[in-house]
């Protein structure tokens, strides 16, 4: 009778992997993050050359979503005016939780060089914000960069939104 | 003493200009004979108070009130098909008045006039948009962007601005960044009024640095952990400038004497 | 957490109790296919547009007012953001106001690599309009293979001036750089690449597609008065059975030298402007190629000599006193042109791009009014949606090729 001896440890044993539930979730949270095409002006040209043939983001599990109702990041890309400020804030009501936003381009971080009255002075006058990306237009390397350093804090947190605190939602 | 700005142009201004310093002007020059310039100032006949050409286009100045009939005839008889563009420019500081101009095209002679007519502040102006309906859109903005009425347009409201917005943006008593309104319209509008404490107000000054925020600026010459406060307990108090140029060291420093000694 | 505002719930885009059994619906302004920040009001009846109503200025960011407080020279980076997806023609629409303003012309050299810049341009924004309006359309392939060869565009540019999008190529009075080595043969490859790539690869997924003929033919039809009279330029123009292209009229730059054609149909509908568009790019190769030779022969000067308006070159200003100067007075106070108004038309990707100019004798323009062809053709959508289906509203958005940095400036 053949002695059946299975090393769990092993590479080859049984298929288990252990894991906690907070890593499981963030593991599934941070390798399909769905952005929203959300494109404000220059800065969307960049976020499409993104998701086009050379910078591939689907690669990292990143598919542009129209619908806020699907998406969980969305891509603030571009100047975000005073009349457009309404419609900035319904759709990010709309997306349903865990939401994530990044702030692309220096006219969504600070207003940039458009010092006037019709442009809002950084969208975190209203939008929680994640990643702040500077440039003007940043490049598409950039955006990825940003997209990356997000599934890291995605990683950091807990899965239940409510345990997190400032700690471990900082990036480091 | 601070340095007197005029309030009816907030615009920018040339911090220093030479006393002797005239500017030069770019030369209008007659309009030649036998051109077709020539004969479409023929066509308007008395209607032009003035025509010249500057810079390779015939510029027409007319009464605002035959706006309409001017630029018919130049459409049905003279061949400018197309108005490329119309807008307006802001000279009530100094006349009191707006300049309007119409930019029109000639595309079997590729000619360009721009027809200019001027009227007071809290006049309207006729709407062309029955001979080209490109000025249906040009005459919104005009409206939105100097306040100026266009009677018999179809929808005339704002454009480029929401509708609740106040102000005329063009203008020159307008400034750059804005009014107290502009400076709180998202917030008014998205959390209402009660809410400007809690997000304050906004930062316009591209140079303002938070001595005590660690996560934005880093230390020179020390490190600090990310997100440290720093303060120990100092009231964040703002750098103070100088409000005047003028600083008086006559103050307490010396004494007048009553006699020479 | 869900923050509290005052927003209240949007349900006012549907509108379904209405006694004449139209729909109001409302499209934007995110929208993935209104091409930025286009809001459209639509009613419906049934799956007919009865009525459409364009709703523009989300991306209104007051940059004419910046004019107003910019010296020339400061303003021009500005002009980048206008049409973001050919920055370089509104560098260049711009700088040839103010340089017919002071009057100055730029040297042969800068001519020569401001018409290369501006047809590769016309090259990015053309693949761009094929690449999103097939998107919309629905093919999704040819978004693919056309931001491929944009990218090589692109990769041009960003040899030349270091930006990919936001260029700021042109000067006032020339272009700041000299081509870097071996741009000229990565140009000529370019050139061939593209020629081959819009016969082989778009032409060969689009032109004879019977879905696209389907989509296009005959949606978003313009008769040649109406497009005159709603101020359409450009593709809409030549479209409709119009022959008018401002390079071929009023040549500015070298376009009086080049041999190039311009392609003009007279179906009037979407499928034909398409088709212009796909030309375009091979005249603008064919324009590219005429240039590389035309370099050659040029003195290496690159900005033009006017010391009242202009900056001597760097050499200059570190060995000589006196274009230190001129070149701190212009720093610090900007050039003053002189008094008068100028308007000058130039034709962009999309069309007509002017602008008019009122100086006071300034540092400061007076006024500026920046003439954006995409503006006009947005005015057109009220016109020519009426009549047709909801399912060709996003075709006739995608036709018009409408940049909402330009409309609402």
């Amino acid at each position: 009778m053949a002695q059946h001896q299975v090393n769990y440890a092993s590479s080859a044993g049984l298929p288990i992997a252990l894991t906690s539930v907070d890593k499981l979730v963030n593991w599934g949270r941070s390798n399909s993050l769905w952005p929203l095409t959300y494109g404000l002006a220059c800065c969307a040209i960049e976020m499409m050359a993104s998701g086009a043939s050379r910078y591939d983001f689907d690669r990292m599990g990143t598919i542009f979503r129209a619908s806020p109702r699907q998406a969980d990041v969305m891509i603030l890309a571009g100047t975000l005016s005073k009349k457009h400020s309404e419609f900035a804030r319904r759709l990010y009501d709309q997306m349903t939780e865990p939401k994530w936003v990044i702030s692309m381009g220096s006219c969504a971080n600070t207003g940039g060089m458009f010092n006037t009255y019709a442009t809002v002075q950084g969208v975190d006058r209203i939008i929680p914000v994640d990643i702040y990306l500077p440039g003007c237009a940043p490049r598409p390397e950039t955006l990825q960069y940003a997209l990356m350093m997000l599934q890291k804090k995605i990683r950091r947190e807990s899965a239940n939104m409510n345990n997190n605190t400032k700690s471990n939602l900082r990036l480091v | 003493m601070r340095k007197y700005t005029p309030k009816d142009n907030v615009q920018g201004k040339a911090y220093y200009t030479d006393r002797f310093w005239v500017a030069p002007r770019v030369p209008r020059l007659d309009v030649e004979a036998e051109s077709h310039f020539a004969d479409v100032v023929k066509a308007l006949g008395r209607k032009a108070k003035e025509s010249y050409v500057e810079i390779g286009q015939l510029v027409v100045h007319i009464k605002a009130t035959e706006n309409f009939n001017v630029l018919k005839i130049l459409k049905e008889s003279c061949g400018y098909t197309q108005c490329s563009e119309q807008s307006a420019v802001d000279y009530l500081a100094k006349d009191g008045e707006f300049e309007l101009f119409y930019q029109l095209l000639n595309i079997s002679e590729a000619k360009r006039v721009r027809v200019v007519c001027r009227i007071k502040e809290g006049e309207a102006i006729e709407s062309v948009q029955p001979l080209f309906k490109s000025a249906n859109f040009a005459e919104r903005e005009m409206f939105d962007m100097f306040g100026i009425k266009v009677n018999n347009h179809p929808f005339l409201k704002r454009i480029l601005m929401p509708d609740d917005w106040e102000g005329h943006p063009l203008l020159k008593t307008y400034p750059m960044i804005g009014d107290e309104f502009a400076s709180w319209y998202e917030v008014d509008k998205i959390f209402g009024k009660e809410y400007r404490d809690v997000i304050g107000p906004e930062n316009r000054d591209p140079a303002r640095i938070d001595r005590y925020d660690t996560k934005r600026f880093s230390r020179v010459g020390y490190e600090v952990p990310f997100g440290a406060d720093i303060s120990e307990g100092e009231i964040e108090n703002p750098i103070e400038y100088s409000e005047t140029v003028l600083v008086d060291y006559t103050k307490n420093s010396s004494k007048q004497l009553d006699e020479r000694r | 957490m869900q923050q509290p505002n005052k927003l209240t719930p949007f349900f006012e885009n549907l509108n379904f109790e209405r006694e004449d059994n139209t729909m109001v619906i409302n499209f934007g302004p995110q929208h993935p296919s209104a091409h930025g920040q286009l809001r459209l009001v639509l009613e419906l009846d049934g799956e007919q547009v009865v009525k459409a109503y364009p709703d523009i200025g989300y991306l209104h960011r007051g940059i004419e007012k910046m004019a107003e407080n910019m010296t020339y020279n400061e303003f021009l980076p500005t002009t980048d953001r206008l049409d973001y997806i050919a920055s370089t023609s509104n560098n260049y629409a711009y700088a040839l106001a103010v340089e017919k303003l002071i009057g100055i012309e730029a040297p042969r050299r800068a001519q020569v690599i401001r018409t290369m810049l501006l047809e590769l341009n016309r090259i990015i924004s053309h693949l761009f309009f094929v690449a999103t309006h097939a998107l919309d359309v629905g093919a999704m392939s040819v978004f693919l293979y056309a931001f491929r060869e944009r990218e090589f565009a692109m990769d041009l540019m960003e040899d030349y001036c270091g930006a990919r999008l936001t260029h700021s190529a042109v000067r006032i009075g020339g272009v700041p750089l000299d081509l870097p080595a071996g741009w000229l043969e990565n140009a000529a490859t370019f050139c061939d690449k593209i020629d081959h790539e819009i016969e082989h690869t778009y032409g060969a997924l689009l032109n004879e597609n019977r879905i696209w003929k389907m989509r296009l033919e005959d949606v978003g039809v313009i008769s040649a008065e109406n497009a005159l009279s709603w101020g359409c330029t450009g593709p809409m123009l030549r479209g409709s059975g119009v022959n008018w292209d401002i390079r071929k009229e009023e040549p500015y730059e070298l376009y009086s030298e080049l041999d190039f054609d311009i392609p003009v149909s007279d179906r009037c509908d979407s499928y034909g402007r398409f088709r212009l568009y796909m030309e375009e790019m091979h005249q603008s190769a064919r324009i590219i190629r005429q240039l590389i030779p035309m370099y050659k022969k040029t003195e290496p000067q690159l900005m033009a000599h006017a010391p009242q308006y202009i900056s001597a070159p760097k050499e200059e200003i570190m060995t000589q006193n006196y274009a230190l100067m001129q070149h701190f007075v212009l720093v610090t106070q900007g050039m003053r042109p002189p008094k008068g108004e100028v308007y000058v038309p130039t034709e962009s990707p999309k069309g007509e791009l002017g602008f008019y100019i009122k100086s006071e004798g300034e540092p400061y323009a007076y006024r500026l009014k920046c003439r954006a062809p995409s503006f006009f053709h947005t005015g057109l959508l009220q016109e020519l949606l009426v009549g047709t289906y909801i399912a060709d509203v996003v075709t006739i958005i995608g036709t018009t090729n409408i940049v909402f940095g330009e409309v609402d400036r």
